[in-house]
């Protein structure tokens, strides 16, 4: 359809909606902290944590390379442990902010201190992670590479911190920690036989085993966990991965490999706009013609949890790259670049095509806690496919546009189309973005007599 | 056939101008001297490169063709001090290329020139403006527009005869106004091309401070970039797309 009737057709009611749910809601969390108290009570025997199960691990950076590492268990609610990993389910039912929350400060991460390399007493003598199977470290890779949740004793030195004070500000939310002493498994692991083939093959390098998961089926959320576990990549390579490293990571690999795949295809013919609004981001996604440039410009809004002046100007910050790709990590938006390039690059390939690809997300206000790059990975994927909360509610309006899109006859004219839905004007976004300033052209364009 | 002494200069000047678009190249060995023509993946620069015979302290060749691993052929030109000679003699039989730096002796696997992307034709094209300037000026503007942002654009204002370079970043801008006493030469015509710093400053940085820089250019046209190196007896054409703003 038509860019302006696109466009037009995007009404912002369910936003609007949206945002008035959250304003009652926002008291759920400090009633669900004093509940996850009181579970933790009641499941907590002498100090050990029985009947626990552990959806997944988290590894992290402070102090590295001698960083904390920890067993994610939901305490009280072990029935429901699947719900509580992140990934793509989450969008699909339409997760608000609170909801994230709920879950991530739902999970006790029960943590001791490792070296990445060589994690435990016994592999002391021969550094390497690839080996260490046994104690804490080795309980937690067993959580990783599983494909369900494992039940777990935890043994705990002391009372979990909550993190979280009932009434006090919730501006960077983390969920309840506790320093754990040991843990051992309840049951056998159920390890699917593809992470089997990655584990046991230690000539096979990272960014190729972690390619084969991708193509076996297994989305970047599982890769991520099995990579920071250190389960994968020639031997002498593996080390415990901390979890925000090995997101990015496994975003820009796999976004590597998919770029690989369309980088002789043909390219798109149309100017296409798709949008996406999800947890107050809204994101605008441009296609073009032409050969692969990928860029991210994002625009947050005073009174966002990153501009938190409520007088200050729009904050914009951008990154982007050409045919060939980057070959330095982003200065700017960070790991929000792989994980919108990756939901971009998947639709492509999906396709068979290439394109000059520009996209814009502006956090709102509304978005007044960060609940991670997730959010970004899936709402620029599903701006090819599906509304937020399609999962629960079928009936959603904005699922009649899922898949839809609206053209233009040049980038410039989307662009000058979109320009009065930005918070920015036309040329604030002309200046700091590498697309709007100009589309690299290549020579052949140049070539025949009609040039 | 083919078996030439070179001054480590001037190998290393012609090598360096196509290393910055490419990691591979073909050599043609024409009996008049070398000649290289490549184009980037993205098909966005090219480079066409022409050594005379008479740039080399001895040459000898009858037109064959070798494909080259540039970095590494950099590498062991590197080994020589600016004043030394480098003898350089291809083995036909084993398609090795024997390299001799005073008495250093290293021999280099070539590829094969099947392998290596096709070389570009050259577009022909009409541009309306010709400015020539001196290679620090072209440096000058490059360096002060990479502060900036990540594009630069070129052009001449017809009216005022004046040729400009123009940066527009985030929050800061550059401008530079080079007139006719400024330039060695200026022929005015319409042109206006907005280019990507990421390909100019790699090609500026094979270019000679001291060189006689001529660029054409028209009015969202690629820009045509040439200049001389080994005392005129070298010559490099660069071309680079520009990025479209009006589409």
């Amino acid at each position: 359809m038509r860019l302006d009737d696109y466009i037009e057709s995007l009404e912002p009611d369910e936003e609007a909606e949206r945002r008035r749910l959250a304003k009652e809601k926002s008291y759920a969390i400090t009633d669900h902290l004093e509940e996850f108290e009181r579970n933790f009570e009641r499941a907590l025997s002498g100090d050990s944590l029985v009947g626990s199960t552990a959806p997944s691990i988290f590894v992290g950076r402070s102090s590295y390379p001698d960083v904390p590492i920890g067993v994610l268990s939901p305490v009280g609610d072990e029935d429901d442990a699947e719900s509580y990993v992140t990934d793509g389910e989450w969008y699909r039912r339409g997760y608000g902010i609170d909801d994230v929350l709920q879950r991530r400060t739902g999970l006790l991460n029960s943590n001791k201190r490792a070296d990445v390399d060589s994690p435990s007493v016994a592999s002391r003598l021969a550094p390497s992670v690839h080996d260490a199977w046994d104690g804490f470290v080795g309980v937690q890779r067993e959580v990783a590479i599983a494909d369900r949740p494992v039940d777990l004793e935890i043994g705990l030195n002391d009372d979990p911190d909550l993190g979280l004070k009932p009434g006090a500000d919730v501006a960077t939310p983390r969920g309840p920690r506790a320093s754990a002493s040991g843990a051992e498994l309840r049951e056998n692991p159920h390890v699917p036989r593809p992470v089997k083939k990655t584990l046991e093959d230690d000539d096979w390098r990272a960014q190729g085993a972690m390619t084969y998961l991708y193509r076996r089926g297994f989305d970047v959320y599982e890769i991520n966990s099995i990579l920071s576990a250190g389960a994968l990549g020639e031997a002498d390579q593996r080390r415990l991965v901390p979890t925000r490293w090995s997101i990015t990571a496994v975003d820009d690999t796999v976004g590597q490999f998919l770029r690989g795949r369309i980088r002789n295809a043909p390219s798109i013919d149309e100017v296409q706009v798709r949008a996406n609004e999800y947890m107050g981001n809204r994101y605008w996604i441009v296609l073009a013609p032409g050969s692969w440039e990928f860029e991210l410009v994002e625009m947050k809004a005073p009174g966002s949890i990153w501009n938190p002046n409520p007088d200050d100007d729009v904050w914009l910050q951008s990154a982007s790259e050409g045919y060939e790709g980057r070959s330095s990590y982003v200065e700017e938006t960070a790991g929000a670049y792989y994980a919108a390039r990756l939901g971009v690059l998947e639709h492509l390939e999906s396709i068979g095509r290439q394109a000059k690809c520009l996209v814009l997300r502006e956090v709102s206000d509304d978005y007044w806690a960060p609940v991670g790059v997730w959010q970004v990975r899936e709402s620029v994927r599903n701006a090819f496919e599906g509304v937020p909360g399609e999962a629960s509610d079928p009936d959603l309006e904005r699922a009649a546009l899922a898949g839809e899109y609206g053209e233009a006859e040049t980038f410039h004219a989307a662009l000058d189309g979109l320009a009065p839905q930005l918070p920015i004007s036309a040329a604030r976004l002309r200046r700091k973005s590498e697309l709007a300033a100009g589309l690299q052209s290549n020579l052949s364009a140049f070539s025949s007599p009609d040039g | 056939m083919f078996k030439a002494i070179v001054s480590a200069e001037t190998l290393t000047s012609a090598l360096d101008s196509v290393s910055v678009l490419v990691d591979e190249c073909k050599i043609h060995l024409e009996e008049e001297g070398l000649e290289i023509r490549a184009v980037d993946p993205a098909n966005v620069g090219m480079v066409d490169l022409s050594l005379e015979a008479a740039a080399f302290e001895s040459y000898e060749a009858d037109g064959g063709l070798i494909g080259v691993d540039l970095s590494r052929l950099e590498d062991i030109a590197g080994m020589a001090d600016s004043g030394q000679l480098i003898q350089l003699e291809l083995d036909e039989e084993t398609r090795k290329l024997h390299i001799q730096i005073d008495g250093l002796e290293y021999t280099l696997a070539l590829i094969d020139p099947d392998s290596i992307r096709q070389e570009p034709d050259i577009p022909e094209l009409d541009l309306p403006a010709r400015v020539v300037l001196e290679g620090k000026d072209v440096n000058r503007s490059v360096t002060a527009a990479d502060m900036v942002s990540d594009h630069i654009a070129l052009g001449v204002d017809e009216g005022e005869e004046f040729f400009y370079v123009d940066a527009e970043g985030d929050t800061d801008d550059v401008h530079l106004e080079l007139t006719r006493e400024d330039l060695i030469d200026l022929q005015v015509g319409p042109a206006h091309s907005l280019f990507s710093l990421d390909y100019l400053k790699d090609m500026n940085k094979a270019i000679p401070g001291d060189a006689e820089v001529t660029l054409d250019l028209g009015e969202e046209f690629p820009v045509k970039i040439y200049f001389g190196f080994a005392e005129g007896l070298g010559q490099v054409t660069y071309m680079l797309a520009p990025r479209i703003q009006s589409d």
